[in-house]
Protein backbone atom coordinates (compact mmCIF):
# COMPACT_ATOMS: atom_id res chain seq x y z
CA UNK A 1 0.00 0.00 0.00
CA UNK A 2 2.61 2.14 0.91
CA UNK A 3 5.26 1.36 -1.82
CA UNK A 4 1.66 1.64 -4.12
CA UNK A 5 1.44 5.93 -2.68
CA UNK A 6 5.13 6.53 -3.46
CA UNK A 7 4.70 5.38 -6.69
CA UNK A 8 2.02 7.28 -7.34
CA UNK A 9 3.59 10.70 -5.96
CA UNK A 10 6.86 9.85 -8.04
CA UNK A 11 4.75 9.34 -11.05
CA UNK A 12 2.91 12.40 -10.32
CA UNK A 13 6.14 14.51 -9.82
CA UNK A 14 7.64 12.99 -13.24
CA UNK A 15 4.67 14.26 -15.08
CA UNK A 16 5.11 17.60 -13.34
CA UNK A 17 8.34 17.48 -14.38
CA UNK A 18 7.75 17.43 -18.31
CA UNK A 19 5.86 20.51 -19.19
CA UNK A 20 7.89 22.30 -16.35
CA UNK A 21 11.09 21.33 -18.36
CA UNK A 22 9.22 21.96 -21.97
CA UNK A 23 8.68 26.03 -20.42
CA UNK A 24 12.49 26.42 -19.31
CA UNK A 25 13.55 25.67 -22.85
CA UNK A 26 10.75 27.55 -24.64
CA UNK A 27 11.26 30.89 -22.50
CA UNK A 28 15.00 30.09 -21.85
CA UNK A 29 15.96 33.94 -23.21
CA UNK A 30 12.59 35.14 -20.70
CA UNK A 31 12.29 33.74 -17.23
CA UNK A 32 15.37 35.49 -15.56
CA UNK A 33 16.71 32.85 -13.04
CA UNK A 34 19.12 35.93 -11.57
CA UNK A 35 18.36 39.13 -9.92
CA UNK A 36 19.44 41.44 -12.36
CA UNK A 37 21.61 43.24 -9.94
CA UNK A 38 24.46 41.78 -8.18
CA UNK A 39 23.46 41.74 -4.51
CA UNK A 40 26.79 43.41 -3.78
CA UNK A 41 25.80 46.17 -5.91
CA UNK A 42 22.33 46.56 -3.77
CA UNK A 43 22.28 48.78 -0.75
CA UNK A 44 19.98 48.57 2.44
CA UNK A 45 18.17 51.67 3.90
CA UNK A 46 19.70 51.14 7.09
CA UNK A 47 23.45 50.00 5.16
CA UNK A 48 22.89 53.45 3.48
CA UNK A 49 22.40 55.65 6.11
CA UNK A 50 25.06 54.08 8.64
CA UNK A 51 27.65 55.90 5.89
CA UNK A 52 26.07 59.23 6.94
CA UNK A 53 28.26 62.26 5.34
CA UNK A 54 30.32 59.50 2.86
CA UNK A 55 26.85 58.63 0.78
CA UNK A 56 25.57 61.19 -2.01
CA UNK A 57 21.79 59.81 -2.84
CA UNK A 58 20.80 60.33 -6.62
CA UNK A 59 16.94 60.27 -7.45
CA UNK A 60 16.73 58.42 -10.62
CA UNK A 61 12.67 59.53 -10.83
CA UNK A 62 11.62 61.97 -13.21
CA UNK A 63 11.69 65.91 -13.05
CA UNK A 64 8.36 66.20 -11.87
CA UNK A 65 8.40 63.56 -8.49
CA UNK A 66 11.96 64.28 -7.47
CA UNK A 67 10.06 68.13 -7.38
CA UNK A 68 6.85 66.95 -5.29
CA UNK A 69 9.58 65.34 -2.67
CA UNK A 70 13.27 63.82 -2.47
CA UNK A 71 15.53 61.97 0.24
CA UNK A 72 17.05 65.32 1.83
CA UNK A 73 20.14 66.87 0.01
CA UNK A 74 19.62 64.03 -2.83
CA UNK A 75 20.74 64.57 -6.15
CA UNK A 76 18.64 64.43 -9.48
CA UNK A 77 19.78 62.53 -12.25
CA UNK A 78 17.22 61.13 -14.69
CA UNK A 79 18.11 59.68 -18.03
CA UNK A 80 15.36 62.05 -19.54
CA UNK A 81 18.11 64.70 -19.19
CA UNK A 82 21.43 63.17 -18.52
CA UNK A 83 23.50 65.26 -20.21
CA UNK A 84 22.59 68.12 -18.70
CA UNK A 85 22.53 66.30 -15.07
CA UNK A 86 25.59 64.31 -15.33
CA UNK A 87 27.63 67.57 -15.02
CA UNK A 88 25.66 69.10 -11.40
CA UNK A 89 26.45 65.42 -10.35
CA UNK A 90 29.88 65.11 -10.98
CA UNK A 91 30.31 68.60 -9.04
CA UNK A 92 29.62 67.00 -5.91
CA UNK A 93 30.37 63.88 -6.43
CA UNK A 94 34.54 62.62 -4.89
CA UNK A 95 35.74 59.33 -4.97
CA UNK A 96 35.84 58.79 -1.44
CA UNK A 97 31.80 59.14 -1.50
CA UNK A 98 29.53 56.48 -1.88
CA UNK A 99 26.58 56.96 -4.30
CA UNK A 100 23.50 55.63 -3.63
CA UNK A 101 20.88 55.51 -6.49
CA UNK A 102 16.92 55.19 -6.23
CA UNK A 103 13.69 55.53 -8.20
CA UNK A 104 10.21 54.91 -7.39
CA UNK A 105 10.13 51.41 -5.85
CA UNK A 106 11.71 47.74 -5.80
CA UNK A 107 10.31 47.27 -9.50
CA UNK A 108 11.31 50.51 -11.18
CA UNK A 109 14.27 50.24 -13.38
CA UNK A 110 15.43 53.69 -13.78
CA UNK A 111 17.86 53.80 -10.50
CA UNK A 112 19.70 50.18 -12.19
CA UNK A 113 20.12 52.18 -15.66
CA UNK A 114 21.51 55.33 -13.70
CA UNK A 115 23.70 53.55 -11.82
CA UNK A 116 24.92 51.39 -14.86
CA UNK A 117 25.24 54.31 -16.82
CA UNK A 118 27.27 55.96 -13.64
CA UNK A 119 29.63 52.35 -13.53
CA UNK A 120 30.19 52.04 -17.29
CA UNK A 121 30.09 55.42 -18.82
CA UNK A 122 31.42 57.31 -16.52
CA UNK A 123 33.70 54.94 -14.70
CA UNK A 124 32.98 55.48 -11.06
CA UNK A 125 33.42 53.49 -8.36
CA UNK A 126 30.80 52.49 -5.50
CA UNK A 127 27.72 53.08 -6.57
CA UNK A 128 24.77 51.39 -5.15
CA UNK A 129 21.05 50.64 -5.98
CA UNK A 130 18.39 51.50 -2.52
CA UNK A 131 16.34 48.50 -2.18
CA UNK A 132 12.96 49.07 -2.29
CA UNK A 133 13.61 52.60 -3.80
CA UNK A 134 11.70 55.47 -2.67
CA UNK A 135 8.40 54.04 -1.48
CA UNK A 136 10.44 51.80 0.97
CA UNK A 137 11.71 55.05 2.24
CA UNK A 138 8.83 56.51 2.87
CA UNK A 139 7.72 53.51 4.72
CA UNK A 140 10.58 53.62 7.06
CA UNK A 141 9.59 57.20 7.41
CA UNK A 142 6.30 56.54 9.29
CA UNK B 1 -35.35 17.52 -12.38
CA UNK B 2 -35.60 17.07 -15.68
CA UNK B 3 -36.10 21.45 -15.46
CA UNK B 4 -33.00 22.04 -13.35
CA UNK B 5 -30.83 20.05 -15.41
CA UNK B 6 -32.00 22.06 -18.78
CA UNK B 7 -31.58 25.75 -16.68
CA UNK B 8 -28.10 24.48 -15.31
CA UNK B 9 -27.41 23.40 -18.88
CA UNK B 10 -28.90 26.63 -20.48
CA UNK B 11 -27.21 28.99 -17.86
CA UNK B 12 -23.50 27.13 -18.72
CA UNK B 13 -24.31 27.79 -22.57
CA UNK B 14 -25.42 31.21 -22.24
CA UNK B 15 -22.09 32.20 -20.33
CA UNK B 16 -19.96 30.34 -22.82
CA UNK B 17 -21.43 32.55 -25.83
CA UNK B 18 -22.40 35.73 -23.50
CA UNK B 19 -18.33 36.57 -23.24
CA UNK B 20 -16.29 38.98 -23.62
CA UNK B 21 -13.01 38.89 -25.43
CA UNK B 22 -10.13 41.60 -26.07
CA UNK B 23 -7.94 40.38 -29.28
CA UNK B 24 -4.77 41.64 -29.35
CA UNK B 25 -3.36 42.22 -32.83
CA UNK B 26 0.12 42.41 -31.46
CA UNK B 27 1.39 42.45 -28.09
CA UNK B 28 4.79 43.50 -28.53
CA UNK B 29 6.11 46.21 -30.75
CA UNK B 30 9.67 46.96 -32.12
CA UNK B 31 10.19 50.82 -32.78
CA UNK B 32 13.80 52.64 -34.36
CA UNK B 33 13.39 55.96 -33.83
CA UNK B 34 16.22 58.29 -35.78
CA UNK B 35 18.75 60.06 -34.07
CA UNK B 36 16.88 63.25 -33.19
CA UNK B 37 13.44 61.92 -32.44
CA UNK B 38 12.84 62.81 -29.23
CA UNK B 39 9.75 60.28 -28.86
CA UNK B 40 8.80 56.97 -29.87
CA UNK B 41 5.30 55.95 -30.00
CA UNK B 42 3.75 52.27 -30.27
CA UNK B 43 0.62 51.46 -31.30
CA UNK B 44 -1.35 48.48 -29.75
CA UNK B 45 -4.91 47.72 -31.83
CA UNK B 46 -7.44 45.93 -30.16
CA UNK B 47 -10.37 43.98 -30.76
CA UNK B 48 -13.58 42.78 -28.68
CA UNK B 49 -14.08 39.52 -30.74
CA UNK B 50 -17.24 38.50 -27.73
CA UNK B 51 -20.42 39.53 -27.65
CA UNK B 52 -20.15 41.98 -24.14
CA UNK B 53 -18.54 44.81 -24.08
CA UNK B 54 -15.22 45.61 -22.22
CA UNK B 55 -14.69 47.89 -19.59
CA UNK B 56 -10.74 49.05 -19.16
CA UNK B 57 -9.82 48.79 -15.03
CA UNK B 58 -6.41 50.37 -15.53
CA UNK B 59 -3.41 50.79 -17.64
CA UNK B 60 -0.21 51.31 -16.09
CA UNK B 61 3.29 51.52 -17.72
CA UNK B 62 6.52 50.11 -16.13
CA UNK B 63 8.45 53.59 -16.22
CA UNK B 64 7.68 57.17 -15.32
CA UNK B 65 9.30 57.54 -19.10
CA UNK B 66 6.37 56.07 -20.74
CA UNK B 67 3.01 57.40 -20.75
CA UNK B 68 0.16 55.41 -22.43
CA UNK B 69 -3.19 55.84 -23.64
CA UNK B 70 -6.80 53.96 -24.00
CA UNK B 71 -8.75 55.77 -26.87
CA UNK B 72 -11.97 54.80 -24.45
CA UNK B 73 -12.70 53.37 -21.20
CA UNK B 74 -14.93 50.46 -22.86
CA UNK B 75 -15.35 49.21 -25.65
CA UNK B 76 -19.01 47.59 -27.39
CA UNK B 77 -18.43 44.12 -29.39
CA UNK B 78 -17.12 43.92 -32.07
CA UNK B 79 -15.46 47.62 -32.08
CA UNK B 80 -11.71 47.78 -32.51
CA UNK B 81 -9.19 50.47 -30.80
CA UNK B 82 -5.91 50.90 -29.79
CA UNK B 83 -4.17 51.94 -26.51
CA UNK B 84 -0.73 54.39 -27.44
CA UNK B 85 2.19 54.03 -25.65
CA UNK B 86 4.63 57.00 -26.18
CA UNK B 87 8.06 56.75 -24.95
CA UNK B 88 10.32 59.36 -24.01
CA UNK B 89 13.99 59.23 -25.48
CA UNK B 90 15.66 62.02 -23.75
CA UNK B 91 19.04 61.31 -23.57
CA UNK B 92 18.36 57.45 -22.91
CA UNK B 93 21.05 54.96 -25.43
CA UNK B 94 20.87 51.42 -26.95
CA UNK B 95 17.54 49.33 -26.75
CA UNK B 96 15.42 50.37 -24.30
CA UNK B 97 12.48 47.72 -23.14
CA UNK B 98 9.08 49.02 -21.41
CA UNK B 99 6.22 47.55 -20.78
CA UNK B 100 2.26 48.75 -20.29
CA UNK B 101 -0.14 46.18 -18.23
CA UNK B 102 -3.64 46.79 -18.98
CA UNK B 103 -6.54 45.12 -16.96
CA UNK B 104 -9.90 44.17 -17.93
CA UNK B 105 -12.95 43.36 -16.89
CA UNK B 106 -12.34 40.66 -19.50
CA UNK B 107 -12.61 37.31 -17.65
CA UNK B 108 -10.35 35.55 -20.25
CA UNK B 109 -7.74 38.01 -20.23
CA UNK B 110 -8.00 40.02 -17.48
CA UNK B 111 -4.68 41.50 -17.71
CA UNK B 112 -2.37 41.96 -20.59
CA UNK B 113 1.13 43.29 -20.91
CA UNK B 114 2.23 44.88 -23.82
CA UNK B 115 5.89 45.84 -24.60
CA UNK B 116 7.55 48.19 -26.12
CA UNK B 117 10.66 48.00 -27.52
CA UNK B 118 13.05 50.94 -28.76
CA UNK B 119 16.16 50.71 -30.18
CA UNK B 120 17.52 53.92 -29.96
CA UNK B 121 20.83 54.45 -32.48
CA UNK B 122 23.90 54.93 -30.67
CA UNK B 123 26.03 57.26 -33.25
CA UNK B 124 29.11 57.53 -30.95
CA UNK B 125 30.64 55.39 -27.97
CA UNK B 126 31.99 57.59 -25.82
CA UNK B 127 34.45 55.90 -22.83
CA UNK B 128 34.78 56.89 -20.07
CA UNK B 129 32.66 60.26 -19.64
CA UNK B 130 34.06 61.47 -16.95
CA UNK B 131 38.05 61.94 -16.19
CA UNK B 132 39.60 63.60 -13.17
CA UNK B 133 42.33 63.93 -10.85
CA UNK B 134 43.35 64.44 -7.56
CA UNK B 135 44.20 67.27 -5.91
CA UNK B 136 48.42 67.53 -5.72
CA UNK B 137 48.33 64.76 -8.50
CA UNK B 138 50.60 64.94 -11.48
CA UNK B 139 50.16 67.11 -15.01
CA UNK B 140 49.68 63.94 -17.34
CA UNK B 141 47.04 64.29 -19.66
CA UNK B 142 44.20 61.81 -19.45
CA UNK B 143 42.31 59.84 -22.29
CA UNK B 144 39.02 59.79 -23.82
CA UNK B 145 38.32 57.22 -26.16
CA UNK B 146 35.32 58.46 -29.26
CA UNK B 147 34.37 55.13 -31.32
CA UNK B 148 31.86 56.02 -34.10
CA UNK B 149 29.13 53.76 -34.78
CA UNK B 150 29.27 51.92 -38.24
CA UNK B 151 25.93 53.22 -39.37
CA UNK B 152 27.22 56.86 -38.36
CA UNK B 153 30.68 57.29 -39.56
CA UNK B 154 32.15 60.32 -38.63
CA UNK B 155 35.46 62.04 -40.46
CA UNK B 156 36.24 65.19 -37.97
CA UNK B 157 35.24 65.27 -34.41
CA UNK B 158 35.31 68.86 -32.88
CA UNK B 159 35.95 68.97 -28.93
CA UNK B 160 35.25 72.33 -27.07
CA UNK B 161 36.04 72.60 -23.15
CA UNK B 162 33.87 74.92 -21.20
CA UNK B 163 36.91 76.10 -19.13
CA UNK B 164 40.09 77.19 -20.48
CA UNK B 165 41.64 75.35 -17.53
CA UNK B 166 41.45 72.20 -18.96
CA UNK B 167 42.98 71.77 -22.83
CA UNK B 168 42.18 68.89 -25.10
CA UNK B 169 43.50 67.40 -27.98
CA UNK B 170 41.82 65.30 -30.74
CA UNK B 171 43.85 62.44 -32.66
CA UNK B 172 41.99 59.89 -34.73
CA UNK B 173 43.50 56.37 -34.24
CA UNK B 174 41.41 54.93 -37.15
CA UNK B 175 38.54 53.02 -38.04
CA UNK B 176 36.46 55.86 -36.93
CA UNK B 177 38.43 56.11 -33.25
CA UNK B 178 39.53 59.19 -31.92
CA UNK B 179 41.35 59.76 -28.99
CA UNK B 180 40.70 62.87 -26.88
CA UNK B 181 44.18 63.88 -24.42
CA UNK B 182 42.53 66.01 -21.50
CA UNK B 183 45.32 68.23 -19.62
CA UNK B 184 44.29 70.39 -16.55
CA UNK B 185 46.36 73.30 -15.98
CA UNK B 186 46.52 73.07 -12.60
CA UNK B 187 45.88 70.08 -9.96
CA UNK B 188 45.89 72.39 -6.49
CA UNK B 189 42.50 73.57 -6.88
CA UNK B 190 39.15 72.15 -7.53
CA UNK B 191 37.50 72.77 -10.75
CA UNK B 192 35.87 71.27 -13.37
CA UNK B 193 34.49 71.15 -17.22
CA UNK B 194 31.83 69.65 -19.68
CA UNK B 195 33.97 68.98 -22.77
CA UNK B 196 31.35 69.31 -25.87
CA UNK B 197 32.05 66.63 -28.69
CA UNK B 198 30.69 67.63 -31.99
CA UNK B 199 30.95 65.34 -35.04
CA UNK B 200 31.04 66.86 -37.83
CA UNK B 201 27.65 66.76 -40.15
CA UNK B 202 25.72 65.87 -37.10
CA UNK B 203 23.25 67.27 -35.20
CA UNK B 204 23.23 65.49 -31.74
CA UNK B 205 26.00 67.17 -29.13
CA UNK B 206 27.81 64.48 -26.95
CA UNK B 207 28.89 65.37 -24.00
CA UNK B 208 32.25 64.59 -21.63
CA UNK B 209 33.08 65.68 -18.24
CA UNK B 210 36.73 66.69 -16.68
CA UNK B 211 37.39 67.66 -12.83
CA UNK B 212 40.06 68.19 -10.45
CA UNK B 213 38.86 66.65 -7.35
CA UNK B 214 39.28 67.54 -3.42
CA UNK B 215 40.43 64.21 -3.08
CA UNK B 216 43.39 62.39 -4.39
CA UNK B 217 42.46 60.36 -7.60
CA UNK B 218 42.37 56.68 -8.16
CA UNK B 219 41.70 56.57 -11.42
Amino acid sequence: MRSSLVRQALLLAALAFIPGIGEAIYFRDKVSWQSPIPASEMVTQTQARAWRENTIWVDARPDAEFEREHIPGAVLLNEDRWNELLPQFLTVWSPEKRVVVYCSSQSCNASREVARRLRDEAQLKNVFVLQGGWEEWLKSRK
Amino acid sequence: MRTRIFAFTLSIFLCAIARAELKWEQTSVELHPAPADKEAVGHFKYQNTGSQPVRFKSVHTSCGCTAAQSQKDEVPPGEKGEITATFKIGDRTGTQVKSVTVQTDDPVNATTVLTLKAVIPQQLEINPTFVFWGQGEALKPKSIVVRASKDFPVKQLKVTSSSPDFQTKVEETGNGQFKIDIQPSDTSRNMAATLTIQPEGSSKTFYAMARVTNAAATQ
